[in-house]
C-alpha cells in the first residue's frame, strides 16, 4: 500500500477530519477498524494484486484524498456485504466502500451538484419540486393540450440525452481519468486503449465481476435483467418512440420492458426498506431515490401506453403528467447527478483497471 | 467459633485417605439438612481449590461443589503453563489431594449449586443437586474391570472429542476422586461392568440427592467456558478434521496425552506444517465477545514453543492482530518463541478451506505488506477465546448477583476489594470476574479467601 500520495516524494499530511466529510457520504464508524484484515480475507473480489476493503479503510481513516481519487478499487467492489458481516469491530468497510463511490462520484462531477444533492436531503427534495413545479408551469402553458405534452415529451428526451451525455457525463468520466491515470502519473500506451476497450462493454452491458461475489448469483442476475430492461425500455420510448408508435410489436416491446423494470424494482425497493441484507442496512436517500424512480418510471411508462391503448389518456392527463414529472426528475437529477451514473464509472473503472495493468 | 464448627459438622464423618468427607445420609439418599459451614465454594478449578484451602487452612469448615466428576478444573487437564513452562498436571495434581484430604474441605464432585437464599445477615442457605454417579466413590478401587467390560463406546469429553472412551469410565487417569462413573445416557444396562466390578460398587439404584445446607459466606469460582467454534463456520471446524481447538492440543501435548505423540485427526499424519488462528472468538463483535480473552496469546506461543520440542523438524505458524505479552516474562517468552524460529504473521485469518488431502488452504491479508494471501498448512489450530459461565446467574434468586457488561461476575470495587460482589458476603476468584491466566487466578483466589476470611471474623464472631 503507497501511503506517499504525490509524486515528488513530499510526505502526505494526513488529514483525520476527513472522516467527518465521508460520514456526510453515510460512512458508518469505520474509524473503529483495529487493522485486522478479516475484511480483505474474506472478500471474494478481493487478489493478491488487487487487495481491497482494508486499504481504502486505512486510506480514509488517514484521510488522503489524493489516494483515495486516485483509486479504482470503491468501484471494484459489489458490496456482497461480508466484510461488514465478518468484522470483528463493527466498522462497516462495505459501507465505508458505498460512501467513497458516493465521495467519488462527487469529486468526478465538475458540476459539484452531485456533492450537494448527496450531502443535503432537503437540496435533494427542493430539487424534486422545482422540478414538478417547472413540469406544471409547462403543461400550464400549453393549456393541457395532450398533443403538445406528448410531442415535448417526446423532444425533451432526446435533448436530455444529448445534452446531459455531453456537458456533464463525458466531462466527469474524462475527470475520472484525469484523476486515476493521468494524474497518479501512469503511463499507458495509446495502443492499450483502443485493444482493452471491449472491456468497457462487456462490463457495461453484464456487470460480470459482480458474479465474483459470493452467493450472488440472484442478486446479479436481477441486477442483469434490470438493467437490459431498462435501456432496451429508453430505446423503445426513445428511437422508436413508444408512445406514438403504431407497429405491434414496438407497443408489445414496450409493455414488455417497462413491465420488466417496475417488477424488478420492487424486489429492490422492498429489500432497501426492510434493510434485512447488509447491503441495504444503511440505505441513503439517494440510493431510495434511484430504485424508487426506476419503479415509477417503469410503472407510469407502462400506464401512460395503456391508457392511449383504452383511448383514456385524453380524459386522464394527470397520468402523463405524473410521468412526464417522473421522466423530467430522472433526466435533470438522477442521471446526471445521482446514483445513475455508477452504471458508467464502474464499467469505466473495470476499463481503467485493464489499462494500469 | 472452632467448637461451634466441630459441633455442626458433627454428623459429617470424615472419611480421610478415601478423598472425600462423605456426610451421614449419602448412601441412603435422604436429604441432609442443618450442617452448617463457614464457606461454600463454588467450583474446584485452580481458583476455587486454592480458595478452599486457604479458608481450610485458617480452620474454617467449607464445602466445595464440583458440577464436573473431578475437582482440578480446566488447568488439570493442561500440558505445561506458560511462561515458566512448568508441568501443568505437575502444580495441580498435590493441590488437588491437598483439597481432596483436608480435614476441613468437605467436596461434592457432580454437583451444583441450585439455589442460594440469605436466611441473617450472616447466614445463606443452599440447595445442593448432586447427580446419582451409580458408583460408591468410597468402595471403588479403580481397577478398571469396568472399563473392559463395558460394550458402549463414545466420545471422550474429557480428552475433547480426541479419542473415545466407555460408558463405565474413569474420567481421566489423574481424577480426583479416582473413581469410576457410569455415563447413564450412553449406558445400555447391560449389566457387564456390575458383574466383573470386585467391589460391587457400582449401584443402578441410585438416586439424585438435594441436600440443604447452612453456610456463613459463598466464594464463586464458577470459572470460563471455552468459545464454541462452531459458531464461525468459515473456519471450518467441525468440518475439516484437520482444524483443531487450542484445547485439543493442549490434551496432545499433555504428559498423560491420548496418542503419545502429536497427530492431526483426519489422517494420523505428524503434522509438519501447524498454523495457529488467534482471536477465534475473541476481540470479535461479529460473534458477540468484543473483549481480549487474555491467554490465547500466551497459550499458542506455549503451545509452539512445546510443538517445536516434540516435531523438531515442523514449521509453526501463529496469525496473530496483535501479541498481547503483557504479564510477567510473557515478553521475553514470545522473543524466546521468535528465536526458536516460530513464524509470526500478522493479519487475522478470513477463511480456511481444506484440500482433498486434508490439508488446508489460509486466506488473510498479510497486514505488513498489505496484501492478500493464501497458504497451506496440514493442520490448524483454532485459539479460541474466554466466555463466560454464566450459570452462576440465577442461583442467588431475588437478591441477583450483578454480572457486568460482558457477563462476568461484577466487582463492585474492582481495584480495592476485587473479590467483593454485589452482594455482602459473596465474593469471587478467578475467571468467573473475567478473563484471566493461571497465576492471576490464584492471585485472585488469594484475595477472595482473604477477603471471606476477614468476613467471617468480622461477622460470627
Amino acid at each position: 500500500m503507497c501511503l506517499c500520495g504525490s509524486k515528488d516524494n513530499k510526505m502526505s499530511k494526513i488529514n483525520p477530519a476527513f472522516n467527518k466529510e465521508l460520514e456526510k457520504f453515510g460512512s458508518v464508524n469505520f474509524n473503529a477498524c483495529y487493522n485486522c484484515g478479516n475484511c480483505t480475507a474474506v472478500c471474494s473480489l478481493s487478489t493478491e494484486d488487487n487487495s481491497f476493503p482494508r486499504e481504502m479503510v486505512r486510506l480514509s481513516a488517514l484521510g488522503l484524498e489524493d489516494d483515495i481519487q486516485a483509486s479504482l478499487k470503491p468501484w471494484e467492489c459489489y458490496y456482497c456485504g461480508e466484510c461488514s458481516t465478518h468484522c470483528p469491530q463493527e466498522a462497516n468497510p462495505g459501507e465505508l466502500m458505498m460512501s467513497l463511490r458516493r465521495y467519488l462520484t462527487a469529486k468526478y462531477d465538475w458540476t459539484g451538484l452531485s456533492g450537494l444533492l448527496y450531502k443535503s436531503l432537503p437540496v435533494s427534495l427542493a430539487a424534486f419540486v422545482l422540478t414538478f413545479v417547472a413540469v406544471l408551469f409547462f403543461a400550464n402553458s400549453v393549456s393541457y393540450d395532450l398533443e403538445k405534452l406528448l410531442h415535448f415529451g417526446h423532444l425533451f428526451e432526446g435533448i436530455a440525452i444529448g445534452t446531459i451525455g455531453l456537458l456533464i457525463l463525458m466531462p466527469n468520466v474524462a475527470r475520472m481519468w484525469y484523476l486515476t491515470i493521468l494524474k497518479p502519473g501512469i503511463k499507458v500506451p495509446v495502443s492499450k486503449y483502443a485493444k482493452s476497450i471491449g472491456e468497457l462493454f462487456v462490463h457495461m452491458f453484464t456487470q460480470k465481476r459482480a458474479l465474483g461475489c459470493d452467493d450472488n448469483q440472484f442478486r446479479w442476475f436481477e441486477h442483469f435483467i434490470l438493467v437490459i430492461g431498462y435501456l432496451s425500455l429508453l430505446f423503445t420510448t426513445v428511437a422508436l418512440n413508444w408512445f406514438g408508435t403504431s407497429s405491434l410489436f414496438v407497443v408489445i416491446l414496450g409493455y414488455v420492458m417497462s413491465a420488466i423494470v417496475f417488477v424488478v424494482t420492487v424486489d429492490f425497493v422492498g429489500s432497501r426498506m426492510k434493510k434485512k441484507k447488509e447491503v441495504s442496512k444503511h440505505s441513503q436517500p439517494s440510493d431510495i431515490f434511484f430504485v424508487v424512480w426506476l419503479f415509477f418510471m417503469g410503472l407510469s411508462a407502462f400506464m401512460v401506453r395503456l391508457f392511449i391503448d383504452l383511448d383514456i389518456l385524453d380524459s386522464n392527463k394527470w397520468m402523463y403528467i405524473f410521468h412526464l414529472t417522473v421522466l423530467v426528475q430522472w433526466a435533470l437529477i438522477i442521471v446526471p447527478f445521482g446514483k445513475w451514473t455508477h452504471f458508467l464509472y464502474r464499467s469505466f473503472a473495470m476499463y481503467f483497471a485493464k489499462l494500469k495493468n | 467459633m472452632k467448637e461451634k464448627n466441630i459441633q455442626d459438622n458433627a454428623n459429617s464423618v470424615p472419611l480421610q485417605g478415601l478423598g472425600v468427607n462423605f456426610p451421614l445420609g449419602v448412601r441412603g439418599g435422604s436429604p441432609i439438612k442443618n450442617i452448617t459451614y463457614d464457606a461454600l465454594v463454588i467450583g474446584a478449578g485452580i481458583a476455587g481449590g486454592e480458595a478452599a484451602l486457604n479458608l481450610a487452612n485458617t480452620g474454617y469448615k467449607v464445602l466445595v461443589v464440583e458440577k464436573d466428576l473431578s475437582v482440578g478444573g480446566k488447568m488439570i487437564m493442561l500440558s505445561k503453563v506458560f511462561p515458566t513452562l512448568d508441568c501443568s498436571a505437575c502444580i495441580t495434581t498435590p493441590k488437588v489431594s491437598e483439597i481432596s484430604r483436608h480435614p476441613n474441605i468437605t467436596i461434592f464432585t457432580e454437583s451444583e449449586v441450585n439455589n442460594i437464599h440469605r436466611v441473617s445477615e450472616v447466614e445463606f442457605v443452599a440447595t445442593v443437586r448432586r447427580r446419582p454417579r451409580y458408583v460408591h466413590v468410597e468402595d471403588c478401587t479403580s481397577c478398571q474391570l469396568c472399563e473392559k467390560a463395558c460394550p458402549v463406546s463414545v466420545t471422550d469429553e474429557y480428552q475433547y472429542g480426541l479419542i473415545g472412551r466407555k460408558a463405565a469410565f474413569i474420567p481421566f487417569s489423574i481424577c480426583s476422586p479416582k473413581a469410576a462413573a457410569i455415563d447413564i445416557e450412553n449406558c445400555t444396562l447391560c449389566g457387564a461392568c456390575e458383574k466383573v466390578c470386585p467391589t460391587n460398587c457400582i449401584d443402578f439404584t441410585m438416586q439424585p440427592e438435594e441436600m440443604t445446607l447452612h453456610v456463613h459466606t459463598v466464594i464463586v469460582a464458577t470459572g470460563f467456558n471455552m468459545f464454541d467454534p462452531k459458531k464461525m463456520p468459515r473456519y471450518g471446524f467441525g468440518e475439516y478434521k484437520n482444524v483443531i481447538t487450542a484445547l485439543q492440543m493442549e490434551r496432545e501435548l499433555a504428559p498423560t496425552r491420548p496418542f503419545n505423540t502429536i497427530l492431526r485427526p483426519g489422517d494420523g499424519k505428524m503434522p509438519d506444517k501447524i498454523a495457529y488462528v488467534l482471536c477465534v472468538g475473541s476481540r470479535d463483535a461479529s460473534v458477540g465477545n468484543p473483549i481480549c480473552s487474555q491467554i490465547c496469546c500466551m497459550y499458542s506461543i506455549k503451545q509452539a514453543q512445546l510443538l517445536m520440542g516434540a516435531l523438531p523438524m515442523a514449521d509453526v505458524t501463529i496469525y496473530y492482530i496483535n501479541i498481547r505479552s503483557f504479564g510477567k516474562g510473557f515478553e521475553e517468552f514470545y522473543q524466546q518463541a521468535k528465536g526458536m524460529g516460530v513464524n509470526f504473521v500478522k493479519g487475522k485469518i478470513g477463511r480456511i478451506k481444506a484440500k482433498e488431502n486434508g490439508n488446508l488452504i489460509l486466506r488473510y491479508e498479510d497486514i505488513n505488506e498489505g496484501r492478500l494471501r493464501e497458504s497451506e498448512h496440514d493442520m490448524v489450530v483454532l485459539a479460541n477465546g474466554v466466555l463466560p459461565n454464566d450459570e452462576v446467574n440465577n442461583i442467588f434468586g431475588k437478591e441477583k448477583l450483578k454480572l457486568d457488561q460482558f457477563n462476568f461476575v461484577g466487582q463492585t470495587d474492582m481495584l480495592a476489594s476485587p473479590a467483593r460482589t454485589s452482594m455482602e458476603g459473596v465474593f469471587v476468584a478467578g475467571t468467573a470476574t473475567g478473563p484471566m491466566d493461571i497465576p492471576d487466578s490464584i492471585l485472585s483466589a488469594g484475595a477472595a479467601s482473604a477477603e471471606a476470611i476477614s468476613y467471617l471474623i468480622q461477622k460470627t464472631v
